[in-house]
């Protein structure tokens, strides 16, 4: 049984469904991240695994204990840590005396509370300022001890709501793999929101994304990059481009579909061939790297286009390039070592096992 | 640094030097002065401090403040949670209500509670007709009463204060600590309270204070063996006696000291720990709960017992203004026109001298403030922010101080206390920093951004100010002036050293029908037709300056 159950959770504000009947489980030592533009639900979602916010119905379990059907556990019983989105770090008290409430609470006697505060804040890299007030300290600084007041009990559960959103963007992405390698050594079943895709790749075991309350669709990064669910999932993470088509042909052993795309056929695969019928209207979809430039066609290729470079751009390592397909725009991301130039025109390969079908 | 902006300066400087930094000089010279003599020393001072009347004057002051201060803190705590936490309905009427003490004047609300609450006022006259006691019961004559209407009058400042701290914490750090295990109380304890400390202060220093400033409201209660009251008695009474005016003026000089140096202090200690400003990202509505059935109906109770309490002062003057010799009666029996017939035909004097003295305070307030209020946020001139300073510590400053000080220097030397313009002068000097945080604090709200697109486009410094910074100011600059224009309205302590025959004011013409004895008809008339007067101008600002909540806590650092 998982360890933390999300069951059919539904959460109203008004006249505005928030989190709309969403069912997520997760597994002891998981690190799932929420993942979805801002007013998905995803906060509400970590809320209600907080007990801050009740949900209207549904229940949320945590190690084989009901949170809301059999009587509401309120926050503080739930034995859970929770790092805010704006840190949270109380004003009036003393790094330590932050960091210590919780155990101060549970009557943890003193030597115990002295040292154990002492390990998290090494751990989290703020040895030997214990004495200063949070005004003192950068904004780093209080998110780790955030960070540090949250890991102190070792609770059962750790919730990060969007913890990283307010540094600057290199510490950020230096916490992103600190917050992970901590929460790992722990075993600690982690449940992370973020609006920052990247930051849910690196950070997370599986990533739940969500749109509009509900549950888009749930998997490794990996599996959300590759085989994203729709249209959103594909846009939201990373960058693709869209091609919209008709459905001519269905070939279901090799999974492939062929789509009249206004610039000619295009040969496409499809995960579910269940999912497509002829003359349907669909999308494929490539992602910018996936695609092969050529400068002179090679031979006995299928999905082979010609296209003028629209724009072109020198990014270090790879150029980038907006390429007219017979009136469709298409991203590319090439070899640095191309020398065409605007105006310029080239060959793209669209290859079919990339090149996937979507609704 | 312009030349504009550093002639600005001179200007603002030449007035601070002369109507403020003059005069008080004065009042600590004279302080100094050893009687019979010429010469000076701390003489005075220490006969002071070695007479026990005087000592049991600072004393009684400073229990008084304590006192006050623990009354409001008690009554305000519950109201103010009600207020920044509870779903309520009805609360923003509440909330209006439960401000009018403070632009009552407090003496206004003394007249209404004698008639109530006096030796022969209405519940001791029912008590002895139901035959419940055979004698009156001394409800309000003496420091029980003082600590009940000072109270009454200083409860919003707690209340708002507070109420604004509630509001102000991020929910956050609150779920935080639920999260971290702590219940309810203790939660409140360890987190709520000491976030709102520093909103708490910001009022608990204006409430310690005021006992030593009000010097009429013990008068009128029969205290007079404090401070400001002592200080006035000798100083308008006795000032053929030198020893006795000298002990006034060291009054005077004493609660001065006291409410500067604690206003400091406490401003030091506030802005060391500003909390609220600390946090990122805080909901607008901070952390609201849907209270259940008994939280419900307890609050309710509580907020109705308070509103009671609150209105009874306007009732009452009310009742008695309309009456003709409301004594020795429960309730007004004859009912009569003739105290506002005498007020409007016969004494139009008052009426004309307090809104003419006001509006020429105001006006100096106005040209004053808005370039301080620009020199502030928008340059640095040197010597600015002594310029702050000093203007904002005049918030602290007795108002009998302000009337000695300038009764003191501008007899010789600079006769300007033969001329009724030493009316508005004092109200300005007395109200100075009402206008200027106002026009200051929209200033802050107003992108310089804004002025700097100007600017660019072409526009002078001079035109830019007319062009973009007053409309939008314009919000800010209303509520500034009707709140000046109330508090001005309502000045006595500073007046009624400089007043002379012809220009009384409407809250001269209260306290002299008082003193005269037995005139409660025409002094309750007055009183009453004050606060109507008052009441007109607070609408009027509740309505364009948003929230009645912010124009009335205005300058002090409320929300807006």
């Amino acid at each position: 049984m998982a360890f933390i159950q999300i069951q059919n959770l539904y959460k109203k504000f008004g006249h505005i469904v928030a989190v709309n009947r969403v069912s997520l489980d997760i597994e002891k030592g998981e690190i799932v991240t929420l993942l979805g533009p801002s007013g998905c639900g995803k906060t509400t979602t970590l809320r209600c695994i907080a007990g801050l916010e009740k949900p209207d119905e549904g229940d949320v379990i945590i190690d084989g204990k009901p949170m809301f059907s059999q009587g509401f556990v309120p926050p503080s019983q739930r034995g859970i840590g929770m790092v805010f989105q704006n840190y949270a770090v109380w004003p009036h008290l003393r790094v330590f005396d932050n960091v210590a409430y919780g155990l101060k609470i549970q009557k943890v006697p003193k030597q115990e509370i002295k040292q154990r505060v002492t390990e998290v804040l090494e751990s989290v890299g703020l040895a030997g300022l214990e004495r200063r007030y949070p005004g003192q300290l950068s904004g780093g600084q209080q998110q780790r001890v955030a960070l540090a007041r949250a890991l102190v009990r070792n609770p059962k559960v750790l919730l990060l709501d969007e913890p990283l959103s307010n540094l600057d963007a290199k510490l950020r992405e230096r916490m992103r793999f600190e917050i992970k390698s901590l929460v790992k050594r722990m075993n600690m079943t982690s449940v992370y929101v973020t609006h920052d895709q990247a930051e849910a790749m690196v950070i997370s075991d599986r990533i739940a994304i969500m749109k509009a309350g509900n549950l888009v669709q749930v998997g490794t990064p990996e599996e959300i990059y590759k085989k994203p669910a729709n249209r959103f999932v594909a846009d939201f993470i990373g960058t693709t481009n869209f091609i919209p088509g008709e459905v001519s042909q269905i070939d279901k052993d090799r999974q492939l579909v062929s789509l009249q795309a206004e610039f000619g056929k295009i040969l496409c695969r499809v995960f579910d061939s269940a999912m497509v019928s002829p003359n349907q209207k669909v999308h494929a979809s490539i992602r910018p790297e996936e695609i092969e430039v050529y400068i002179s066609p090679p031979k006995d290729k299928e999905n082979l286009f010609k296209g003028t470079i629209m724009h072109r751009a020198y990014l270090g390592n790879f150029l980038y390039l907006f390429v007219n397909v017979d009136h469709t725009l298409i991203r590319i991301q090439a070899p640095y070592d191309i020398k065409q130039k605007e105006g310029e025109e080239l060959f793209l390969f669209l290859n079919p096992e990339k090149c996937i079908v979507l609704l | 640094m312009s030349r504009g902006n550093l002639f600005i300066s001179i200007i603002l400087w030449a007035v601070l030097l002369l109507f403020v930094i003059y005069p008080l000089s004065f009042l600590i010279i004279e302080s100094l002065k050893i009687a019979g003599t010429n010469q000076y020393g701390l003489q005075n001072y220490i006969d002071f401090f070695k007479d026990p009347y005087y000592l049991k004057t600072f004393w009684n002051t400073l229990l008084l403040g304590i006192l006050v201060l623990i009354t409001t803190t008690l009554f305000g705590l519950p109201l103010a949670y009600i207020l920044a936490r509870y779903r309520l309905k009805g609360k923003l009427i509440f909330t209006a209500l439960i401000l009018l003490p403070i632009v009552l004047p407090a003496y206004a609300g003394a007249f209404a509670l004698i008639v109530l609450f006096g030796k022969m006022g209405t519940v001791n006259l029912l008590l002895m007709d139901w035959g419940v006691i055979s004698k009156p019961i001394n409800f309000i004559f003496g420091l029980h009463g003082l600590v009940f209407i000072q109270a009454l009058h200083l409860l919003p400042f707690i209340v708002l204060s507070l109420s604004a701290g509630f509001t102000d914490i991020d929910p956050s750090l609150e779920e935080a600590a639920e999260v971290e295990g702590a219940g309810g109380f203790r939660r409140f304890l360890t987190v709520t309270l000491p976030l709102c400390s520093p909103n708490y202060l910001a009022g608990a220093v204006i409430v310690f204070l005021w006992p030593f400033t009000d010097w009429l409201t013990p008068l009128i209660f029969g205290v007079q063996d404090l401070l400001p009251s002592t200080a006035y008695i000798n100083i308008a009474y006795h000032f053929t006696d030198m020893h006795r005016k000298y002990m006034g003026i060291v009054s005077v000089v004493i609660s001065s000291l006291i409410c500067v140096g604690i206003f400091l202090a406490s401003k030091s200690w506030v802005e060391r720990k500003k909390y609220t400003a600390l946090s990122k990202g805080t909901t607008l509505e901070g952390r609201i709960i849907q209270p259940n059935p008994w939280i419900k109906l307890s609050s309710y109770f509580y907020m109705f017992l308070i509103g009671v309490l609150v209105l009874l002062i306007p009732v009452v003057l009310g009742l008695s203004a309309f009456s003709r010799r409301w004594v020795l009666q429960p309730f007004p029996t004859f009912w009569t026109l003739d105290n506002f017939k005498l007020i409007f035909l016969e004494t139009p004097l008052l009426l004309k001298n307090s809104f003419l003295f006001s509006l020429i305070a105001l006006i100096f307030g106005v040209v004053f403030g808005l370039p301080a209020a620009y020199l502030i946020t928008r340059t640095k001139v040197p010597g600015k922010d002594t310029l702050d300073f000093i203007i904002t510590l005049m918030l602290a400053f007795p108002g009998i101080a302000v009337g000695v000080s300038y009764l003191l220097a501008f007899w010789e030397g600079i006769p300007l206390a033969t001329h009724w313009i030493i009316m508005p002068l004092s109200l300005f000097v007395r109200r100075l920093p009402y206008f200027l945080r106002m026009a200051h604090a929209s200033y802050l709200q107003l992108d310089i951004s804004l002025e700097e697109a100007s600017e660019v486009s072409g526009a002078s410094k001079l035109r830019t100010f007319f062009n973009i910074s007053l409309p939008l100011l314009l919000k800010g600059i209303f509520v500034g002036l009707v709140m000046f224009f109330i508090m001005a309205f309502q000045e006595i302590s500073t007046a009624i050293f400089l007043y002379r025959g012809g220009w009384e004011t409407l809250p001269i013409g209260i306290y002299l029908n008082w003193h005269r004895g037995m005139e409660f008809g025409i002094a309750g008339a007055m009183a009453f037709l004050m606060i109507v007067i008052i009441f007109i101008l607070l609408l009027i600002v509740a309505r364009i300056g948003g929230g009645i909540l912010g124009a009335a806590w205005g300058s002090s650092g409320g929300r807006y």
